[in-house]
């Protein structure tokens, strides 16, 4: 008996060991709300309304584009910034500026609780989450909205195209996103799916830093310019629906596009005079460098990237491939240390500030030194209130970009989502905004969504993954919001938003009828200390998840009380 | 060799032979087990430095493609990883001495807790994996044997060379094409992928038995197995949740338990015919034992230990294979755990996964060493 006994405790000590770092309880079912019990909200004398966390920027020249943010009365609230701003609104319609409940930011102190057990005004709620397998989400109760048409959604993720697609034909989920352009005519020819591609709003291109030689000279890089052959590209390597790009912003970038405004056309001989006029008449050496992810704009990266050499190779640049990994390679292209590369965008928001003025303005060294022109027309057009006279001044800045060729925008890439054919109100967004509320199948409550990959936390507000939008979106309400499966703005959380001529006072009439799904009310303090607690460095709200509040800093210059670095 | 040496060996040491076997044997564990400590220092240490040696800032990842250097020089301020690795990894022993695996750098969550509910799925499909396995292993290697060169010796064996060859995610893929594709609408039909149906979830036991009084190492068990499905579904009687949750684990068991059910078919095959071919089990059939009687009492009892380790030795391999299973049947278990952590530079969360299968590893070794020492009494006494 003994030898049973040694082998039963050896067995019990290896079982210790393993858990002996897993003491702390797991909580694998997320409560359905949050865990700050609402206040009363039926005292019988009612106190007096009171703004509680307008803040103001002692010294406006911090840093950032925010001047003050108020609750002018409970159902009023009003930004001041100190530069015109005209991308106010697509901005603040964008997830990451959801809004949150006051109290549970107080409670939670912007952290922690509030990152899995999100309480917002949209029209679902968590009932349970289970990390590393699914979300549910069902209808919140006290939606302002038009209740949801179905009676519970499935989140799940996949990373897998193949494994997410195999699931959709076997009928245990109802939609998947993101499609392999591989699978497209197999998805179109089975009568069981439907495919719905989403409008592109990204673009492939091909960068040069102009502080490496040879593309210090401007020839150079317009010579790169006429030796590509987009249609090519476009036929061998993305999938229907994709186009080639004629200038950075694509179509749907309005104002910011310029209609009829065309790329240099394909011209090797010229490219090659051109080369020989800058002193380069046998070609040069370069290396690109690239990452190996698949993104929209660029679907099969490697046979893009050997694509890009031997169409060089035509004008006697001969390429060295360098593939990096993705977040080397990221920063060492903002780093300005890559004389070239193949890098892509993907549109945050709609407005024409999205694309050129994070890229062109000197906001990161991907392109080495900004060319001053295109800077200050950049700008000029940025701060015009006027929509024809916007548009007007994005036509010298995109010329602009077509004379000094920072880059060469090759395509914009379609992807699609695919939905069993039983799903009504089946939609793509070109802004990943899929509003699950519309969708319905005949004869069952639930909506099983697939997706690439897991929600980070359901706290938007410091998060930048699609994915997790994709959650959060459904879950909260921003002031202003889409219209479904559109890019066309309607209002959400304010019914209507008022604006003065110089763009820098933006003033937002909330909606009366709204309540969290715990029920307790929302008024301009919600709003207000959602903004607050992302602005103010210094507010004990602001913690979020990694505590960056990226996309705030990225789009509003920067932090009131930012610490020093 | 054996007999003499043995005998000279038993006289150098006689107290072994006095005081029966208990003595080497608890020597032998205390020696490995105290060999264990530099062990798992070592992989500690060679996980840390290997998780950040993974190319690529967790910046990057945590706060998107667009984040400066000051909003990565604040993000690596607040998770520490400013820091030397020496004052890292020593903050992560010290930690880990108080039972603290630390918190994700890409969630927050505490990472013990992502272990507690990612571990008890991979282990259950390890275990029906490998319960699988071996049982139609040694069947399939007996058949063999027992049939030698004869057809079913034959097309049994291609099986199994097939069986080792194939790779595990185009193995998985097609099955679940076929079970989940082309059986759709029959009774075979088999989900493609996830743990359960959604919908369906197991009753934490914790409140199934009103034990939310429990803390420290008891709620971490109870946790533990509560949160593996099957095991969970039996002990609440939830047959629902039972068969769902088998209908979901064939599968993933079937792939993952394909190779090592090939290697030990193969093994017991050898290990038999050897054995088989030895004078004494000659001896049992000229004394007119029954065919069964030859084979499973005398040839296959002494065929038992080149088979055990190999069934030890892959539970390892398994764990590898696991990674790649739970990917493609997208189950939610240390390998898409650790793979997901890889891709998000998670590296505490890493971290903790690869100590945990290392440590897996190292105590699978270890009941094997010892197992062998119970089921042959000569290795006990060199």
């Amino acid at each position: 008996m003994p030898r049973k006994l040694f082998v039963l405790v050896s067995l019990l000590m290896v079982v210790a060991m393993v858990l002996s770092g897993c003491t702390t309880p797991p909580a694998p079912v997320a409560p359905t709300s949050a865990p700050q019990p609402a206040a009363p909200t039926t005292a019988p004398q009612p106190e007096a309304w009171k703004a509680k966390y307008n803040t103001t920027a002692p010294d406006p020249a911090y840093g950032g584009a925010f001047k003050s943010i108020e609750a002018v009365d409970q159902y009023t609230v009003k930004f001041t910034l100190n530069v015109p701003d005209p991308a106010f609104l697509p901005k603040i319609a964008f997830g990451p500026f959801e809004i949150h409940s006051a109290k549970q930011l107080e409670a939670t102190g912007g952290g922690g609780a509030i990152l899995d057990t999100p309480l917002g005004t949209g029209p679902y709620m968590v009932k349970e989450w289970v990390r590393g397998d699914h979300l549910t989400l069902v209808p919140n109760p006290n939606y302002w909205g038009e209740a949801p048409k179905n009676k519970e959604v499935v989140m799940r993720w996949n990373a897998e195209a193949a494994a997410r697609l195999l699931e959709l034909q076997a009928g245990t989920a109802d939609a998947m996103d993101n499609a392999s352009p591989d699978d497209f005519a197999a998805i179109q020819a089975d009568p069981a799916l439907k495919l719905i591609p989403r409008p592109p709003t990204n673009i492939l291109y091909l960068g040069m830093n102009n502080t490496h030689k040879p593309f210090d000279n401007e020839k150079v890089r317009q010579a790169v310019a006429m030796a590509l052959d987009k249609q090519r590209f476009v036929d061998n390597y993305f999938p229907e629906g994709s186009t080639t790009a004629e200038q950075f912003m694509p179509p749907a970038v309005q104002p910011g596009y310029t209609e009829g405004l065309k790329w240099y056309g394909r011209d090797v001989e010229a490219a090659k005079a051109l080369l020989a006029e800058a002193g380069y008449p046998n070609g040069f050496d370069v290396t690109v460098s690239y990452r190996d992810v698949v993104r929209a704009y660029q679907p099969l990266v490697s046979k893009l990237a050997q694509e890009f050499q031997s169409q060089l190779a035509q004008i006697g640049i001969r390429v060295q491939l360098k593939v990096m990994e993705s977040g080397a390679f990221l920063a060492a292209v903002s780093a300005g240390q890559e004389p070239m590369f193949i890098l892509g965008w993907m549109q945050d928001y709609t407005d024409a500030t999205d694309w050129v003025d994070y890229h062109f303005t000197g906001a990161s060294d991907d392109f080495g030194v900004p060319y001053p022109d295109l800077v200050d027309a950049i700008h000029a057009a940025a701060q015009e209130a006027n929509p024809a006279k916007r548009a007007e001044l994005y036509v010298t800045v995109n010329e602009l970009i077509k004379k000094h060729v920072p880059m060469v925008p090759v395509a914009h890439g379609a992807n699609a989502i695919v939905y069993s054919a039983k799903v009504e109100g089946a939609h793509a967004s070109a802004l990943n905004n899929e509003e699950f509320r519309v969708m319905s199948i005949a004869g069952k409550d639930q909506i099983v969504w697939l997706q690439n990959a897991e929600p980070i936390t359901l706290f938007g507000n410091d998060e930048t993954d699609g994915e997790t939008f994709r959650a959060t979106n459904q879950i909260f309400d921003t002031l202003y919001w889409y219209k479904v499966g559109t890019t066309e703005l309607v209002p959400s959380l304010a019914e209507s938003y008022e604006v003065n001529d110089t763009l820098t006072e933006w003033t937002f009439k909330l909606r009366k009828d709204v309540k969290f799904s715990d029920g307790t009310p929302f008024d301009a303090n919600d709003v207000v200390a959602t903004f607050v607690a992302m602005w103010d460095a210094k507010s004990s709200m602001h913690k979020g998840n990694t505590g960056v509040f990226e996309y705030f800093g990225g789009f509003f210059g920067g932090f009131l009380n930012a610490p020093a670095q | 060799m054996g007999n003499l040496a043995e005998v000279r060996n038993l006289r150098k040491v006689p107290q072994f032979v006095v005081l029966e076997w208990g003595v080497p044997m608890a020597s032998f564990l205390v020696r490995r087990l105290l060999l264990l400590i530099p062990v798992l220092f070592g992989i500690l240490f060679v996980t840390f430095a290997l998780a950040r040696l993974i190319p690529g800032d967790p910046c990057y990842v945590a706060l998107g493609e667009r984040a400066t250097e000051e909003q990565c020089f604040h993000y690596r301020e607040r998770m520490g990883l400013n820091d030397s690795i020496a004052v890292q990894f020593a903050r992560y022993m010290a930690g880990l001495a108080r039972g603290d695996l630390g918190t994700s750098l890409r969630t927050n969550q505490p990472v013990g807790e992502i272990v507690l509910l990612r571990l008890p799925v991979t282990v259950e499909l390890a275990v029906v994996a490998m319960v699988l396995a071996t049982v139609v292993g040694v069947i399939l290697g007996i058949i063999s044997a027992y049939w030698a060169n004869s057809w079913v010796d034959v097309v049994t064996m291609i099986g199994a060379n097939l069986g080792v060859s194939l790779p595990v995610f185009f193995l998985g893929l097609m099955l679940a094409y076929f079970f989940a594709i082309m059986l759709k609408g029959t009774p075979f039909w088999l989900p493609p992928s996830a743990r359960l149906t959604p919908g369906l979830t197991p009753t934490p036991l914790v409140e199934a038995f009103h034990l939310q009084g429990l803390t420290g190492l008891p709620l971490t068990l109870v946790t533990f197995v509560s949160n593996m499905a099957t095991v969970n579904a039996l002990i609440t009687g939830n047959w629902k949740l039972l068969g769902d949750a088998l209908r979901h684990l064939i599968l993933p068991a079937v792939t993952v338990g394909t190779i090592p059910m090939a290697i030990i078919a193969r093994m017991t095959r050898s290990s038999l015919l050897d054995v088989v071919g030895l004078d004494y089990i000659r001896t049992a059939r000229a004394k007119g034992l029954r065919e069964q009687m030859v084979i499973f009492r005398h040839a296959l009892r002494n065929a038992m230990l080149p088979i055990i380790t190999i069934v030890g030795l892959q539970l390892g391999g398994l764990l590898g294979g696991a990674i790649l299973t739970e990917t493609v049947f997208n189950l939610p278990g240390v390998g898409t755990g650790i793979m997901t952590s890889i891709f998000a530079r998670d590296y505490t969360v890493v971290q903790a996964f690869v100590v945990i299968v290392a440590v897996i590893f190292v105590g699978v070794n270890l009941l094997v060493d010892l197992s062998y020492a119970y089921l042959d009494p000569r290795i006990r006494l060199q």
